[in-house]
């Protein structure tokens, strides 16, 4: 007897994808779309607050020993690229590694006389037109410095 | 004797197993990378310096994001949320002979509904410092101390120079 239907074409059907996949691309789309992929963004801390002209960023507690100030004075570099950093100590300096070191050497010579690390506070006066990307670059020389209170004063 | 012949097989179409595996390994990235519907009111506009130190900030709650973009005026443009929504905010209003002050308002009204208020200041790279230090000044006005100055991970390149992607640490 012959079997019908035995050489007919078998199709593997199987659950139907298509859907699943219309569904997953519509939210791969989405998800591309509506999310924000920005750089890691680094804060830099401070808890001074500005110092005004003679006075003190924040307001002393009772009892409170005012901190030493290193001030560092930064202007604008004279062809207007880049800047100019000094201070007390601190020879005139155009770069941040360069003021680096020295302020590392700052506070040894601190250390070594017996002032501690968080007694100190370095203080950054810009000038007006000063950029804020070379405060930055000065303020993280500061921080790797080891620096722990590092503060802006009004501008001169 | 009768050979019995299996029935063909013939598949219906692409395979598409491997394209969902992809897909799926692609959705469960960008669920797990992009920020979608947190929004701390931040201007694209604003060009963040570079560092390679500072802290990264898990929590923002109780922070206030400053947005300081530079202007030719004595004032900057700053922008921040306000209920929800990006808003520019004077320093300085100086209308019908009176001058007020929106930002220290909105600051000290920050500050008396939060514990221990943080602002964060998204300020752009090339601002002066005679425009930021207006914003510093009414944070101080506020009597809020706690400031964290946002940057970008990398590196600064000297002017004129491209970018270059951070040291990796």
């Amino acid at each position: 007897m012959k079997v019908k239907g035995a050489k007919k074409v078998h199709y593997d059907s199987g659950p139907n994808m298509t859907p699943l996949v219309d569904v997953v691309m519509v939210i791969l789309i989405f998800l591309m779309l509506a999310g924000s992929f920005g750089g890691v963004s680094r804060f830099l801390m401070s808890k001074q607050g500005i110092k005004t002209s003679g006075g003190h960023g924040r307001p002393l507690k009772p009892g409170e020993v005012p901190d030493i100030n290193l001030d560092i004075h930064i202007d604008n570099a004279h062809d207007g690229v880049g800047f100019v950093a000094q201070g007390t100590g601190i020879p005139p300096t155009a770069d941040a590694d360069h003021l680096e070191e020295v302020l590392v050497s700052r506070l040894k010579q601190f250390n070594d006389a017996g002032t501690k690390t968080d007694q100190l506070q370095v203080v950054l006066y810009p000038g007006r037109h000063v950029k804020y990307k070379y405060l930055i670059a000065i303020y993280q020389a500061a921080m790797q410095a080891k620096f722990e209170k590092i503060a802006f004063a009004t501008s001169h | 004797m009768k050979k019995h012949v299996m029935p063909e097989m013939k598949e219906g179409g692409v395979n598409v197993t491997p394209l969902i595996d992809i897909v799926m390994c692609l959705i469960i990235f960008f669920m797990l990378v992009a920020k979608i519907g947190v929004t701390r009111g931040d201007l694209k506009s604003v060009v963040l310096p570079k560092t390679i130190l500072g802290k990264e900030l898990k929590d923002f709650s109780n922070t206030l994001t400053l947005n300081v973009l530079p202007t030719n005026l004595d004032d900057p443009q700053v922008t921040t949320l306000v209920d929800g929504q990006p808003r520019d905010i004077k320093i300085f209003d100086r209308m019908g002979g009176q001058t007020d002050q929106p930002l220290l308002r909105i600051l000290k009204e920050f500050k008396a509904t939060h514990t221990d208020p943080k602002v964060i200041i998204r300020a752009d790279k090339d601002l002066a410092y005679s425009q930021l230090e207006s914003v510093l000044l009414s944070c101080a006005d506020a009597e809020i101390t706690n400031v964290a100055y946002e940057t970008k991970e990398g590196k600064e390149t000297p002017e004129g120079q491209n970018d270059t992607p951070a040291p990796q640490q």
